[in-house]
C-alpha cells in the first residue's frame, strides 16, 4: 500500500487515507523525499484528518520526515490531527515539538505561504 | 414476628410509648435538632412511634414498603438518619426493660428479645439503605452538574476561543478539559485558544502538567494556546517549582491575552 503524493504548484499535498503500518510509513518517507528531490518543492502539507490512530513508531517517522524535508529545503505542516490522536500522542509523551501544525488543509497551506514569504 | 410478642407489645403500649418518649428527648440534643420547635419535634416523635407500633403488626413485605415511603417523607424534609437509628436503639432498650419486668424466665426472655432484635435490625438496615441511596443519588446528580460546569468553552471572535477555568483541577477534570478543548477547537475552527486560570486557586506541578499537556495537544490539532490570568502568587509558585512554561505564550490578564490572540490572527481592535 502506498500513500499518494499530489503536486500543486510548488507544494506537495498528502492526504493519508490508509492505515499507516510501519512498512507503509517507511515507504512513504522514501517516496516523499524523492518527490521533493524531483519536483524541487518548497512546501509539504500532510493531512491526517482520516487517521484515527498513531503509534509511537509512526509518530517518530512523521517527526523524521519533517526534519528530513526541512534539510532538503521543504517546509512541512501536519494538518487535521484528530483530538483523540492528539490525546494519545500526549499521553505517550510524544510532543512533535519541531513540527508545525494547522487545523485543516486550507490553514496549512496558508501557514506554508506565510512561512515562505518570511 | 410471633403473635405473642405483638400482643405483648400492644398490651404494654402505654408504658412503652411513655418511656420511649423520654428516651427520644435525650436523643434530640445529639442530633442538632435544637433548632426545631418543640411542637414539631413532639409531633415527629409521635408519628415515628405510631408508625413503629403499626409496623409491629404488619407482615414483612408490606412493612418494607411502608417503611420506605415513611423514610422518603423524612429524607425530603432533612431529618437526620441518626435520629432514627438512635430512636430505634432507644426502642430496643425500652422494650428490653419492659420485657425483663414481665418475664421472669431468662430463657424465654432471651428468645423473645432476640426475635425483637432481628426485627429492629431489619428496620434500621432498611432505613440506612434508603437514606444512603438518597445521598448517592444526590452526589451523582451533583457530579453531573459539576461536569457540565467544569470546562466551558466560549467562542468570542471568529477563530478565537476562551476557556475560563474555576476551581481546583484534578486528573479527571483535566481529562475533561482536554477533551472539551480539542473538540471545541475543531468545532469552532479556532486558531487561538485562551485558557484563563484566574479562578484556579492553586497551581502546583500536577495542575501545571495538565495545562502543559492540554496546550501541547491543542498545538497538535493545529491551534495556538495562550495561558492567561496568571496572578503574582501563581507566577511565584510556577518559578519556585521550576515549571517550564516558556514554550507557549502566557499573559497576566484575559484582556492582554485577547490582544495577543488578535495579533496572532491578523486582527486589530480600533477605536471608532
Amino acid at each position: 500500500m502506498r500513500v499518494p503524493i499530489l503536486k500543486l504548484h510548488q507544494y506537495l499535498l498528502i492526504s493519508v487515507q490508509v492505515e499507516l503500518d510501519d512498512q507503509t510509513a517507511l515507504q512513504f518517507q522514501e517516496d516523499l523525499l524523492s518527490k521533493i528531490h524531483v519536483e524541487g518543492s518548497l512546501g509539504v502539507v500532510i493531512d491526517l484528518t482520516s487517521v484515527d490512530m498513531i503509534d509511537s513508531f509512526i509518530a517518530k517517522v512523521l517527526g523524521d520526515v519533517v526534519d528530513m524535508s526541512n534539510l532538503m529545503g521543504a517546509k512541512v505542516v501536519l494538518t487535521g490531527i484528530q483530538p483523540a490522536v492528539a490525546i494519545t500522542l500526549i499521553d505517550m509523551g510524544i510532543k512533535l515539538d519541531n513540527v508545525p501544525t494547522a487545523l485543516d488543509l486550507e490553514q496549512g497551506l496558508g501557514k506554508l505561504q506565510q512561512e515562505l514569504e518570511e | 414476628m410471633q403473635p405473642y410478642i405483638i400482643s405483648l407489645l400492644n398490651h404494654s403500649k402505654e408504658t412503652l410509648i411513655d418511656l420511649w418518649q423520654k428516651e427520644l428527648e435525650s436523643v434530640r440534643t445529639d442530633n442538632y435538632l435544637d433548632s426545631v420547635s418543640d411542637s414539631v419535634y413532639e409531633s415527629t416523635n409521635q408519628n415515628f412511634m405510631q408508625f413503629i407500633m403499626r409496623l409491629v403488626s404488619t407482615d414483612q413485605d408490606q412493612a418494607k414498603e411502608q417503611l420506605s415511603s415513611f423514610a422518603e417523607k423524612y429524607i425530603q424534609s432533612g431529618w437526620p438518619l441518626s435520629y432514627y437509628t438512635q430512636g430505634l436503639q432507644a426502642f430496643r432498650r425500652v422494650v428490653l426493660a419492659i420485657l425483663s419486668e414481665q418475664e421472669s424466665d431468662v430463657q424465654a426472655l432471651l428468645l423473645t428479645f432476640s426475635e425483637l432484635e432481628a426485627w429492629i435490625d431489619g428496620i434500621i438496615n432498611q432505613l440506612v439503605y434508603d437514606y444512603t441511596g438518597n445521598w448517592e443519588d444526590i452526589i451523582e446528580m451533583q457530579k453531573l452538574s459539576l461536569m457540565e460546569l467544569s470546562a466551558p468553552l466560549i467562542p468570542v471572535f471568529e477563530s478565537i476561543t476562551v476557556m475560563p477555568l474555576i476551581g481546583t483541577i484534578d486528573t479527571a477534570r483535566a481529562k475533561l478539559i482536554m477533551e472539551n478543548l480539542l473538540d471545541g477547537v475543531i468545532e469552532h475552527r479556532s486558531e487561538v485558544v485562551l485558557i484563563d486560570i484566574t479562578g484556579v486557586p492553586v497551581v502546583d506541578t500536577m495542575v501545571a502538567h495538565h495545562i502543559i499537556q492540554a496546550s501541547e495537544a491543542v498545538r497538535l490539532v493545529g491551534a495556538t494556546c495562550i495561558l492567561v490570568g496568571i496572578r503574582p502568587e501563581i507566577a511565584q509558585t510556577i518559578v519556585n517549582l521550576g515549571i517550564d512554561l516558556t514554550k507557549f505564550p502566557t499573559k497576566s490578564t484575559l484582556r492582554k491575552g485577547i490582544e495577543k490572540a488578535l495579533e496572532l490572527t491578523n486582527k486589530k481592535m480600533v477605536d471608532l
